[in-house]
């Protein structure tokens, strides 16, 4: 009697334990479409949705005119009962991490990360979606069309035929523009540089003549301004000292870091940006300044003591909180994108990332209607719906000119604000405006920021497109030596870089040096070993390191 | 336990001890109860969580419970033999040390002389104010002071090094320069904290039996005696008990400070376990590591905290455990 | 008046230049922010604001006077301050006073397992799964509850009590008196310096916090205003999720985030002067006879 009593307890204590195992959830069975293409019952879905936590007289994210819109819509096509879950924008990691812990994720989550996908998927958070996509193809024929296969299966794992994310398409694949003061280029006669040699002597025509350009302010000229991220703000000018013609695969290879810093020749680019350094032609106090915060540095670039920087093509003419351009317009400054940085070949070699890099969508591995899933992705991807998401009604927030092209307007009624810009946060299979055809895009192009001559857009992204070249991402899978090293090395390459800019021209080998064996050694190289390693494995070809190349 | 003298002491039968045992319940059963809410508070939102910590030993997935997660290698020790392995954890742990055995000696004493200070002060209404503006700094989130920081102490823009250089001198790297960093860090911290924690001293000094100082008084004391031999020993458990406390944390120190004010010029000397766990624990969804290190600060913090309160009986104080 | 020596006047003034010093360095700042708010968005952008306001303008202010969701928040979170506060100071009180007791069996063992939570705990995600099975998440109650005793504030209230004597409290029980009522009629009464410590620690704490909203409240209008903060300032300047999407958030400026911060900090800081005369010299003490 007393054997059975404990014997009772123990499973009595051992039942509550269970109840906290959870595997991953298994497949649906087939879902049942009817003739019209909707489902004979309604299925639920949950959407992740990014929430900024702004208002200023913004509506909730999961809850305003475009929500009920897409609610109405999708019901109506597919009898797909769509419900959103706010994700704090700031915090969008840790509150993913919270719902997968929990089992509350939504069904369709998206993040800008990968090594965080693949993260959940090597903790089982993650479904695959390889079997679906394969299965279901023919009934997603706008999500393929607008993502196309290479979107579809970049992350697709060679080995395991495992597909965690579809990648969501980058419209416009963009990098770095260089501008420069196009008033005071007029002022001192100077024409736009078009070789190194040329952007110096600028910059320090600026310099010299801080007196004349600023007047009383000449004691604040800053001929260049960078800043901590090195690798994105002066992108421009250290890709242009990467030799020309590298293979699609050697590119590749060393490409980890999404800041280039493995390409040959990048430290070229450092020295050269190192003798500016000190020479005064750079933004003395700029590594105080962290990267996440912004302010600081476009406060300065506003109020028009700048000459010159490389930021994102449009970064100067984007609207709200940023405003340089209109700012400046003010006083009678603008800034005008430039093409100064000839490659040996002199070539103006832009490298451009492909369609992806944008979000990553992902289901996880609660997700019980991975078909339903699809076809709202496949919903989202066709082009009336996510126009409409993108401009919203004709007359609130967008007008159409006469040439055909849409120009964007503040909108009309509050309640048809948008909490993104183009309404990205609903659009997650698409970053970057799509009217439907290459004409249309391109005269709407300039259209979309308010207060800025359109010339200087499409001077910008002309510019940003000359002698572009795409580069391809090959996939291999999830390399181990990658895993949690991300953001090690992410901050790890912007100190390195940044104590390499500031030292004195004497110690900068020593101090790059230093910084780039670092680097290597917390993780660059082992990474850069696997992914040669594994390129041999699945493709058969070995990638040869160019002469000289040390790792 | 008394030894028996006489037959009937030796007898110390159970029933006696039930006795006592009943009496004892009877006059003393009211702090039971009132223990009781905060037990279970303990036991719900610390111990339960608690459990949690075995994934510092286990390879954490995310869809598991921590029951069921599987043992990391090496016998578990895989994440702690990771960290000491890494040569930035080394650097981290050793500037841990370092930033806060520095905040201790210049933080620890500056809110007591402060405290002192205000007592001594002859105008009651400028002792309010004094007490109001003084933590007025502990209300600021460290991002903004070390906005402020940046707009004080920038090397070239810096308007401190401005008046410098107006005055002829050469700028000086408050933030750009490790030692001097070091010194404003601390400096800061110091400036932050300091009228905050005078409230718990000046509450302290308050409640000293005013009848000391007039004794004092009629002994002829000066101000500066009245404050050795009345006040100080008066208010020393507290600052006892502060001191425990404060060692407790050697290890822990908080994020924001070193993250605001920390930039790439000084790197090997702000980076601390904080700041390194939120990088390669948290960034980087490296649960387990994250909280190997957590529970390895927690160790050494509780070892710090029973030799502090160790010593501390021994001196004759009452501690905290 | 007492009359002073010479020597206690110079001390005496020397302490007060030490105080004003330390008035400035400490009013500095939030004469920074103050004249910061007041400024045009142009002089801020020239950062030619350090103590004096320039481009004079109220836009700032009015605007978040005008958002609800700030005044709404503000109301919210000082009634969440109120309720916290209280509960946390009953808790405190009740979980100090037995422990002061030296003939309490199982001190040793609950003085351990109390100490202990202070340093072993395991991060925002079991804390999470804990607060979903206790139907917790995103109620009110999830701002007033997890947290509501601080094992520091207990640690200091303990040891004020300690420095009551013990001859009070044993004479009391002589007479009769059970713990409970000695609690409240001696030790509370003489308690009040720790307990209007305790009270502001409290309130702070609550008012200045946020992380718990953020992990664990997705309602907006549960939002204390510290988060509304947070947000704000992300929105306004978060360069990486800027790069990352090709937009920034368009709307917000500068000086909306300096008036934010007055805005939520103001409020906590008068609190202090409120509760000063709780801090009375400790007449009462002298009073009773040893």
């Amino acid at each position: 009697m007393k054997r059975l009593l404990v014997l009772l307890t123990v499973l009595a204590l051992l039942l509550p334990l269970s109840l906290f195992a959870q595997g991953a959830k298994e497949a649906t069975t087939v879902a049942e479409l009817g003739p019209d293409g909707r489902f004979t019952t309604t299925r639920k879905i949950t959407v992740e949705v990014f929430d900024r936590g702004v208002d200023d007289g913004r509506t909730p994210a999961e809850n305003n005119v475009w929500t009920a819109w897409i609610k109405a819509e999708v019901l109506k096509k597919y009898n797909i009962d769509v419900t959103f879950v706010p994700v704090p924008r700031w915090t969008e990691t840790d509150a993913i991490n919270n719902l997968l812990a929990a089992g509350d994720a939504p069904d369709v989550c998206y993040t800008y990360s990968y090594p965080t996908v693949q993260q959940y998927a090597a903790m089982g958070g993650v479904t695959d979606l390889a079997p679906y996509v394969e299965q279901y193809k023919h009934l997603l024929p706008n999500l393929f069309n607008l993502l196309e296969e290479i979107n579809v299966y970049n992350n697709l794992d060679p080995k395991t035929g495992t597909l965690w994310a579809l990648e969501a398409r980058q419209f416009y694949p963009h990098r770095n523009s260089v501008f420069v003061r196009e008033d005071w280029l007029k002022k001192l006669g100077l024409a736009a540089p078009t070789t190194h040699a040329e952007f110096e002597a600028m910059l320090k025509a600026f310099k010299d003549n801080a007196q004349l350009l600023l007047g009383a302010d000449a004691s604040k000229m800053i001929p260049m301004s960078i800043s901590v991220d090195i690798g994105w703000m002066g992108d421009p000018l250290t890709t242009s000292f990467v030799p020309e013609g590298l293979s699609d695969e050697l590119l590749w290879a060393l490409g980890y870091d999404d800041r280039r810093i493995m390409w040959p020749g990048y430290k070229d680019g450092i020295r050269l940006l190192n003798k500016w350094y000190n020479l005064g032609y750079i933004w003395k106090d700029f590594p105080l300044y962290p990267f996440g915060d912004q302010t600081y540095h476009d406060n300065l670039v506003r109020a028009g003591f700048v000459g010159a920087f490389m930021h994102n093509w449009d970064y100067p003419y984007r609207a709200g909180g940023i405003d340089i351009q209109t700012t400046l317009a003010q006083t009678g400054g603008s800034f005008i994108a430039v093409d100064p940085f000839p490659n040996d070949a002199g070539l103006y070699r832009k490298y451009l990332p492909s369609t992806t890099g944008d979000r990553k969508i992902f289901f996880p591995n609660t997700n019980k209607e991975p078909l339903a899933s699809l076809l709202y992705l496949e919903w989202l991807s066709t082009l009336e719906n996510r126009k409409y998401l993108q401009i919203g009604p004709v007359g609130v927030t967008h007008k159409v000119l006469d040439s055909g092209a849409i120009q964007i307007i503040p909108a009309a009624v509050p309640e048809w604000i948008q909490n993104s810009a183009d309404n990205i946060d609903y659009t997650m299979v698409i970053n970057g405006k799509d009217m439907g055809s290459a004409q249309l895009n391109g005269l709407s192009l300039g259209l979309g920021y308010s207060g800025v001559d359109p010339r200087y857009l499409e001077e910008s992204y002309r510019i940003e497109q000359n002698d572009g070249r795409i580069v391809k991402n090959f996939t291999v899978g999830t390399l181990e030596a990658q895993v949690g090293l991300d953001n090690v090395l992410r901050d790890k390459r912007n100190d390195f870089l940044v104590r390499a800019v500031v030292a004195p021209t004497a110690q900068f080998d020593a101090v790059y040096d230093a910084g780039w064996n670092d680097y290597l050694a917390t993780g660059g190289r082992a990474i850069i070993r696997e992914r040669l390693a594994r390129y041999e494995e699945i493709f058969g070809v070995k990638i040869q390191l160019p002469a000289g190349y040390v790792l | 336990m008394r030894r028996p003298t006489t037959a009937l002491q030796a007898r110390d039968t159970g029933s006696d001890r039930r006795k006592r045992f009943k009496l004892y319940m009877h006059k003393y059963w009211t702090l039971y109860a009132l223990l009781a809410l905060p037990i279970t508070y303990f036991i719900i939102f610390k111990y339960i969580p608690m459990t949690y910590i075995q994934i510092a030993f286990k390879r954490y997935s995310i869809v598991q419970s921590p029951w069921k997660m599987p043992l990391a290698n090496n016998h578990g020790w895989q994440y702690f033999i990771q960290a000491f392995r890494t040569p930035d954890f080394l650097r981290a742990l050793r500037n841990t040390f370092m930033l806060n055995f520095l905040d201790l000696v210049m933080g620890f004493p500056a809110p007591i002389i402060l405290a002192l200070l205000l007592n001594e002060l002859p105008f009651k209404g400028f002792k309010r104010v004094t007490q109001t503006v003084a933590y007025m700094p502990h209300f600021l989130s460290w991002i903004i002071i070390s906005g402020l920081a940046r707009q004080l102490f920038a090397p070239t823009s810096g308007l401190v090094n401005i008046v410098i250089q107006r005055l002829g001198g050469n700028p000086i790297p408050f933030l750009n320069k490790p030692v001097h960093w070091v010194a404003t860090y601390v400096l800061l911290g110091v400036w932050q904290s300091m009228g905050w924690n005078t409230i718990i001293y000046l509450a302290a000094i308050t409640a000293i039996n005013p009848e000391l100082y007039e004794a004092a008084d009629i002994d002829g004391a000066g101000r500066l005696q009245k404050i050795w031999y009345v006040t100080l020993p008066s208010i020393k458990g507290t600052i006892i008990v502060l001191l425990i406390l404060a060692l407790g944390n050697i290890l822990g120190g908080g994020f924001d400070r070193p993250y605001t004010l920390g930039n790439p010029l000084v790197r090997n000397v702000s980076e601390v376990i904080p700041t390194f766990v939120y990088s390669w624990g948290i960034k980087g969804l490296q649960f387990s590591l994250t909280t190997a290190v957590g529970l390895f600060q927690s160790v050494v913090g509780v070892f710090f905290l029973l030799g502090a309160d160790f010593l501390a009986k021994r001196a004759g104080e009452r501690g905290i455990v | 008046m007492r009359i002073r020596s010479r020597t206690q006047r110079i001390g005496d003034w020397v302490i007060v230049l030490l105080c004003v010093f330390v008035i400035f360095i400490c009013l500095l700042p939030m004469v920074n922010i103050l004249a910061r708010s007041l400024s045009s968005p142009e002089a801020l952008m020239r950062n030619e604001v350090l103590l004096w306001p320039k481009g004079l303008n109220f836009d700032a202010y009015q605007y978040v006077l005008k958002d609800k969701t700030y005044t709404w928040s503000m109301t919210w979170t000082a009634i969440l301050t109120a309720i916290g506060m209280t509960l946390s100071l009953v808790m405190t009180t009740i979980c100090a006073y037995p422990l002061i007791y030296p003939q309490l069996k199982g001190r040793r063992i609950i003085n351990t397992f109390i100490i202990f939570t202070m340093y072993f705990n395991a991060g925002t995600i079991p804390m999470y799964l804990l607060l979903k099975d206790l139907k917790m998440l995103n109620k009110p109650i999830v701002l007033i509850v997890p947290y509501c005793l601080s094992v520091f504030n207990m640690i200091i209230m303990k040891s004020f009590f300690y420095s009551i004597p013990d001859s009070l409290r044993e004479s009391a029980q002589i007479d009769g008196a059970g713990p409970v009522l000695v609690l409240v009629r001696i030790y509370l009464p003489l308690s009040t310096p720790v307990i209007a410590t305790l009270a502001l620690f409290y309130a702070v704490g609550r008012w200045n916090g946020f992380q718990d909203a953020l992990m664990f409240m997705n309602v907006r209008k549960y939002y204390p205003i510290q988060l509304l903060l947070y947000n704000l300032i992300n929105a306004i300047s978060s360069i990486e999720v800027a790069i990352q999407e090709g937009f920034s958030t368009p709307g917000l400026n500068e000086t909306i985030k300096t008036a934010s911060v007055m805005f939520a900090t103001v409020p906590i800081l008068l609190v202090y002067p409120f509760l000063q005369r709780y801090f009375i010299t400790g007449a009462t003490l002298g009073a009773i006879k040893e």
